[in-house]
């Protein structure tokens, strides 16, 4: 059986001017593979700067990899295939409202992807928009909202809902968990695990958080300084962490609440 | 340990085109010498609002009402602009989010470091004096955990780390020696490796020198874990406050409980199912409702919650509900 998405070894350099005419190369991804079933949840982590968010660019398209392939379904996908990209693979942003249109009202904001990737009539169109956003938690009358006049929460159900209209395989988040209050942190969460439910979406989300990654992801794969240090189901690296770094990164949080449970037993 | 800084009562109201809204009704704060107090409430609580209110950055718009405000033996309320500025700038000191964002980006740390020095720590005539204020500058860095302070102070803030600018700013902070300091939501945004250093360098900060840190953070993930106690604050009404152990071990109030559960404190939530929420959105400013104001999102709401509930207390704890989850045992 292919797999939904495979990434082989795809990395990904910038030039940098140094002095006149040499150029020195950064490395912001080396190579690397990983693979993701369909419905599956995948979580990367790691410090700033350590590739995260250049995977989940470079999975959604939004720049184009140095090296390596990306197939979708078994099959070449081109990084300037956007007609593809828009269609199976779909973002969502940390800060929802900077990545919302503040001129347009959220009904015409959620018709667009549809006009320029389907060819269907208007009725039809605006059917989708209304169908879509029942499905995240939003009432029809918020087709003529503005995106300032909704709260956080709502406006990244928008994003959402922008994400899952044209009915995508893979939905990339960077960070889209982070600057939510809890109780909207959680609804969203939820939202997201009912979809995938429904839809039977792929979710690669990039996160800092080890409590969210623990809930959701299936599987984890731990970035560090642009390398790929350890890819494992979310059960195996919770047990076995191969390496000092993964155990960190996932057990920070782990060690407060550690602490507080030995005050409060002594 | 006494009492240093004691709140009560604390109302502040704006006015806006609705008409006057309570942005902050009847909150009470005690914060003891020495003590790390965590304040807990998501956005459009009143938090920083209730920290701004200490430090006296306060709007002529707001309409400010106390019970009591004492810090030590000064009634801030009582005091002139003039006094209070001398009793704030000599005690208190207060630390911000995004700590690159606010730090000058035109001067070196190095110079801002030097400026933030008090000028009646420095003895002697003008060279001496220049040159004591940088051996103090470079103390400082390295009381915040920076060994490299050469390379720190000849930077420009945009080439630093977020860590390493909020230790710069924490170090900005105590070159007075403050006996308060708040902390609005110091961690956001910042990885958990920098975090926990920042949180160690608070806790030892609160222990070697007797300071109190008012910790005002979003989200239980982030709480200190030398914390001694919390309070939680929704939409600017106070829901519980306690010892921080008890309140996450056995929360009284409907809200703690589901703040903890959101926070994944709760080992028993299987991963992959639904996580218990609070439903609705937080109300905003002109649509607040009236009574307890959690009530339309409350699982326990009844006819009785448009009453706002008083603040209940017992064994060292208080919390603001009519049906709290745990039974109240009157002979304790």
């Amino acid at each position: 059986m292919t797999s939904l998405l495979e990434v082989k070894n795809i990395s990904k350099y910038y030039r940098a001017k140094n002095g006149w005419l040499k150029q020195r190369r950064i490395c912001a991804l080396e190579p690397l593979s990983f693979s993701i079933q369909r419905g599956e949840t995948i979580a990367i982590m790691g410090e700033t700067g350590s590739g995260k968010s250049t995977i989940a660019r470079l999975i959604a398209g939004a720049e184009a990899p140095s090296s390596g392939e990306i197939y979708l379904n078994g099959e070449l996908l081109n990084p300037h295939d956007y007609q593809t990209r828009c269609r199976e693979i779909r973002m969502i942003f940390q800060d929802s409202l900077s990545s919302l249109n503040s001129q347009l009202t959220i009904g015409r904001q959620l018709l667009e992807p549809l006009k320029f990737n389907t060819g269907w009539s208007q009725a039809e169109q605006l059917e989708r928009v209304y169908v879509i956003l029942q499905k995240v938690g939003l009432l029809p009358d918020h087709f003529h909202f503005y995106p300032h006049m909704l709260s956080s929460g709502q406006q990244q159900r928008v994003c959402i809902a922008r994400a899952i209209i044209l009915e995508p395989q893979i939905i990339v988040a960077d960070e889209a968990f982070a600057s939510l209050d809890p109780s909207i942190r959680a609804q969203i969460i939820n939202l997201i695990l009912d979809l995938q439910e429904d839809m039977g979406i792929s979710f690669i989300f990039a996160s800092h958080s080890p409590e969210i990654v623990k809930h959701v992801a299936d599987k984890i794969l731990i970035m560090h300084r642009g390398k790929m240090i350890e890819f494992d189901s979310t059960q195996a690296l919770l047990t076995n962490p191969k390496e000092q770094i993964s155990k960190n990164l996932l057990q920070s949080e782990q060690l407060n609440k550690a602490l507080k449970h030995t005050t409060t037993q002594e | 340990m006494s009492t240093i800084l004691d709140i009560r009562n604390l109302t502040i109201e704006l006015e806006t085109s609705a008409g006057t809204v309570k942005v902050l009704d009847k909150v009470s704060l005690q914060l003891a010498e020495g003590e790390i107090h965590t304040l807990v409430g998501e956005s459009g609580s009143g938090k920083s609002l209730l920290a701004k209110a200490i430090m006296g950055f306060i709007n002529p718009r707001w309409k400010i009402t106390a019970d009591r405000l004492w810090w030590r033996h000064y009634d801030l309320l009582s005091l002139s602009p003039a006094q209070r500025r001398l009793v704030t700038g000599r005690d208190m000191a207060m630390i911000f989010q995004n700590p690159g964002s606010y730090l000058d980006p035109n001067t070196k740390i190095g110079d801002q470091i030097r400026e933030t020095i008090p000028k009646a720590d420095l003895k002697g005539i003008y060279l001496r004096r220049k040159a004591s204020r940088t051996v103090r500058a470079e103390r400082l860095l390295h009381r915040v955990g920076i060994k490299d302070h050469q390379k720190v102070m000849e930077s420009y803030p945009y080439q630093l780390s977020e860590g390493v600018a909020q230790k710069v700013s924490i170090a900005m902070a105590i070159a007075h020696n403050p006996k308060l300091l708040i902390a609005d939501e110091p961690t956001t945004a910042m990885e958990p490796n920098t975090r926990n250093q920042i949180y160690r360098l608070l806790a030892k900060l609160s222990a070697g020198q007797g300071m109190s840190i008012l910790m005002v953070t979003q989200d239980l993930t982030s709480i200190v874990p030398e914390s001694q106690r919390m309070s939680l604050v929704y939409c600017g009404q106070l829901m519980e406050s306690g010892a921080t152990e008890q309140l996450l071990t056995t929360p009284m109030h409907p809200y703690t409980q589901a703040m903890l559960q959101m926070s994944f404190f709760d080992q028993d939530i299987a991963p992959k199912t639904r996580l218990p929420t609070l439903t609705g959105a937080i109300p905003t400013l002109q649509h607040m409702p009236i009574g307890c104001r959690l009530g339309p999102r409350c699982p326990n709401a009844r006819r009785d919650c448009i009453h706002q509930p008083r603040l209940t207390k017992f064994k060292q704890r208080e919390f603001a509900c009519h049906f709290p989850i745990r039974e109240v045992k009157s002979h304790d």
